[in-house]
């Protein structure tokens, strides 16, 4: 939706907001305090659709170029915000400014932020994908700080980061090196809680002394703060609203249409959809696995099914970025060396596919002297040639892969049945453990609490 | 720890023994001082690593037992992940206690490790956790690469020096047909698994020979330029993979999970849950932690003496029992470990009042 330039600045400007920019010292904005202001019923709207629009390109970007703050990605989400008409955002992801244009598209960053929050407060997996849409926006938005303006961040936030001197960098040159993805010279180091940056922790992305993390600017663009500070306020929202009050206060003008559009995939309540937003845990045999495993189960089991680290990292990336299907689709595409025209959208889908990929394999890779007939005729097949000849060719241009497939499809059929025997002890295991309370076998480790109350 | 004959255990007579072990021996005033450093739900952060996780690597026992060649498996874990949580993380309140039979129990009580939520623990363990194993049945793996971090590297200075004697030697992991298997599984290349099993299988080899022909085969093709980047560091991938901490690490990512706390009994085996010294670890003697039938012949034996040489009931009865019993070192571990955590939450105390005072 367009704006006349003239009704931005009139409509988000009276004696209340004047206080409201002491709120928003920075382009890069932390959302901490929520808006104490009055906003026309038609603002609240217009405000509400920008920032959904926003926060679906950022989805789209991800979708056509997986790797975030890519060079591409950036250019996509610029491109597609000045399509949409959304040029003030374009002004917030060029670093911090002063004027009052800049001021002009805080107010409105700030205020759509907090009435998006609004509606996606309700449910786990809304929260989800919105947080995963601001940690792009705010890390597109970090990363375009000079490293004088990082500073200058950092000590209007009081973030607790503690620059480095180049004295104390060289004393643990060596470690820091080995211990972070870039090159060490010339970069800022901060000092920070190993608490603030868990992400990097967890991945040992981060040289750790002594409880403090030395991170870079660089590092700080991942923007692991925001996430907290957005669980704080998803908490408090869904302690203090009522589903039903919420509804009835807000259910006038807010109409995103999550799981209707948004994505090429159809997202549309789908049997994935359905079991996605099925309550489960990682204990379950049923639901979706790439939602439900966090992502160091799901990077063991999947270096576990012979992924390489590299495309470990990508489904892991999707999946914990919301895009649970899409996570599933690039598996799929690994474990089957294909390309899938359109994603998984059901599990029977996947079960479909892999079938006719396997059938279609198996006689193939049984006489491997037509491996090179095969492969001048995968030269020879066009883009339009359907899915199935497609997947066919490219099966037997490389019959030798097809040991290593099969033994895949073996672990996937194991691993099925694992889950369901392991669905089936765990009944079992409760039911005994309510009989007897006595240590097992196995007891030198632990107790579940609730199993022992 | 002194030399303690072993005493058969039975574990009929356990429920006998243990009210004569909680009236006479357990640690209660220590256990309370324990207990009362916090009110409300914290949680220790706790590690758990079990010798049964190495059956696919030690050759020495299997299951629940154990000996002192395996126990060194146990005391490089906890030399690796103790200096990790005091050097990275900075915590320094770490107990580290025998789990009664065949593994190990670390209690991380700093306050910051206490307050950790979900995620914290998380990272931590999976910051901890490098090698990758598909469960039983199955290879365990670590990959290693040019780039490797400096809590990866200074876990290979503390293994490598380890492990002719502990795998080559002591488990003489590489002097049969299935442990040459095993080694060969660890190569993630076909054409080189193909040429070392030629030569290692030809003729009936040594642990030794073995795994010495195993690292001049890939030297030499390093030489000639001709090793392939996969497999630059597979010497050294197959000493983490097999001897780098086992976690199990959803004992330390939940905070629902209990583990056995110090000086329980060992209802299978009878031992005491001894809390151990990690600078010491690899002097500390599993076969011969007290059982609770020792501990109280222990009493039995030294209130004879007393009485022999005729003490007054009074001087006997000042010595706390467990100091009379090879208990004691472990409780004077125990009590170091209170004083320090004390002295810290007093500390803490005196800056919060202090900063009060600035009003
Ligand atoms: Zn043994």
């Amino acid at each position: 939706m367009d704006f006349p330039k003239k009704s931005k600045i009139k409509v988000l400007k009276s004696p209340d907001e004047q206080s409201l920019d002491t709120l928003l010292p920075h382009n890069c904005l932390f959302y901490i305090l929520p808006p104490m202001i009055d906003v026309s019923l038609k603002d609240f709207e217009d405000l509400a659709i920008e920032r959904l629009k926003l926060l679906r390109i950022l989805e789209q970007a991800g979708v056509k170029h997986p790797k975030i703050l890519s060079d591409e990605w950036k250019e996509h989400v610029i491109n597609e915000l000045n399509i949409a008409g959304l040029k003030y955002f374009v002004r917030l992801l060029r670093g911090n400014g002063n004027t009052e244009q800049d001021m002009n598209a805080r107010r409105r960053d700030y205020l759509s932020h907090f009435i998006l929050r609004f509606a996606y407060c309700r449910s786990e997996d809304l929260r989800r994908w919105f947080i995963a849409r601001e940690m792009e926006l705010f890390r597109f938005k970090f990363s375009s700080l000079s490293s004088k303006e990082v500073k200058e961040y950092v000590e209007l936030y009081e973030m607790g980061y503690r620059p480095i001197s180049e004295d104390q960098k060289q004393e643990v040159r060596q470690e820091l090196q080995s211990s972070v993805l870039h090159n060490i010279d010339g970069i800022d180091f901060y000092k920070v809680s190993f608490l603030a940056v868990l992400d990097l922790v967890r991945q040992r992305k981060c040289f750790l002394k002594n409880g403090f993390a030395y991170v870079s600017s660089m590092d700080f663009s991942i923007g692991v703060t925001l996430e907290d500070s957005l669980r704080f306020w998803r908490e408090e929202f869904t302690k203090t609203i009522e589903p039903d009050k919420f509804d009835k206060s807000y259910a006038y003008g807010i109409r995103y249409n999550y799981g209707k559009e948004g994505s090429r995939t159809n997202w549309s309540p789908h049997s994935c959809m359905k079991v996605i937003n099925t309550q489960g845990t990682s204990q379950d045999a049923c639901g979706c696995p790439f939602k439900l495993w966090d992502a160091s189960e799901l990077r063991t089991r999947l270096v576990n099914y012979g992924i390489n680290p590299v495309n470990v990292q990508d489904v892991i990336s999707l999946a914990t970025k919301g895009h649970f299907q899409i996570a599933c689709s690039r598996y799929f595409e690994l474990t089957h060396n294909t390309k899938l025209d359109e994603g998984i959208s059901h599990p029977n889908g996947y079960f479909e596919n892999s079938q006719i990929l396997m059938e279609n394999r198996e006689p193939k890779s049984k006489t491997p002297q037509m491996s090179q007939q095969n492969q001048r005729r995968q030269h020879a097949m066009t883009q339009q040639q359907n899915f199935k000849r497609k997947l066919e060719a490219r099966v037997k241009a490389e019959h030798d892969y097809d040991e290593e497939l099969w033994k895949l499809s073996e672990q996937e059929e194991q691993r099925m049945a694992e889950l369901k025997s392991k669905e089936k002890a765990q009944i079992e295991m409760e039911l005994s453990q309510l009989e007897s309370m006595d240590w097992d076998d196995d007891d030198d480790n632990v107790k579940e609490l609730s199993d022992l109350m | 720890m002194p030399e303690i004959k072993v005493k058969e255990f039975d574990p009929e007579l356990l429920p006998d023994m243990l009210p004569v072990y909680y009236k006479r021996l357990f640690p209660h005033k220590q256990f309370y001082r324990w207990l009362s450093y916090n009110n409300s739900l914290q949680h220790e952060l706790v590690f758990d690593i079990d010798l049964t996780d190495y059956d696919d690597v030690r050759t020495c026992c299997s299951e629940a037992n154990i000996c002192n060649k395996c126990w060194k498996f146990m005391s490089v874990a906890c030399k690796v992940i103790d200096v990790a949580l005091r050097d990275d993380f900075g915590f320094e309140h770490i107990l580290w206690v025998f789990s009664g039979r065949r593994g190990i129990h670390c209690w991380v009580s700093d306050k910051q490790a206490r307050q950790l939520d979900t995620k914290g623990r998380g990272a931590i363990a999976d910051y901890l956790q490098v090698s990758m194993s598909g469960g039983e049945g199955s290879t365990t793996k670590v990959a290693l690469y040019d780039k490797q971090h400096h809590s990866i590297k200074r876990a290979r200075s503390i293994i490598e020096p380890l492990f002719d004697e502990i795998i080559v030697e002591d488990q003489d992991a590489f002097g049969t047909t299935q442990g040459v298997e095993k080694l060969l599984k660890m190569i993630p290349d076909e054409n080189c698994r193909k040429d070392l099993e030629q030569q290692l299988t030809s003729s009936m080899k040594d642990s030794r020979t073995v795994w010495s022909s195993f690292k001049g085969y890939f030297e030499s093709l390093r030489v000639r330029s001709q090793l392939k980047p996969k497999l630059k560091y597979v010497v050294e991938e197959v000493q983490m993979a097999m001897l780098y901490p086992r976690l199990d690490i959803n004992v330390s990512k939940a905070t629902n999970h209990l583990l056995k706390s110090p000086f329980c009994i060992h209802p299978k085996t009878g031992k005491v849950c001894v809390p151990f010294n990690p600078n010491l670890v690899q002097k500390f003697d599993p076969i011969n932690v007290p059982t609770i039938s020792l501990l109280l012949d222990e009493i039995n034996e030294f209130d004879g003496k007393r009485n022999e040489i005729a003490e007054t009931p009074e001087d006997k009865s000042r010595i706390k029992d467990y100091k009379k019993t090879s208990m004691f070192k472990g409780i004077t571990i125990f009590e170091e470990f209170l004083r320090k955590l004390e002295q810290s939450l007093k500390s803490q105390a005196i800056t919060i009042s202090d900063k009060k005072m600035d009003f």
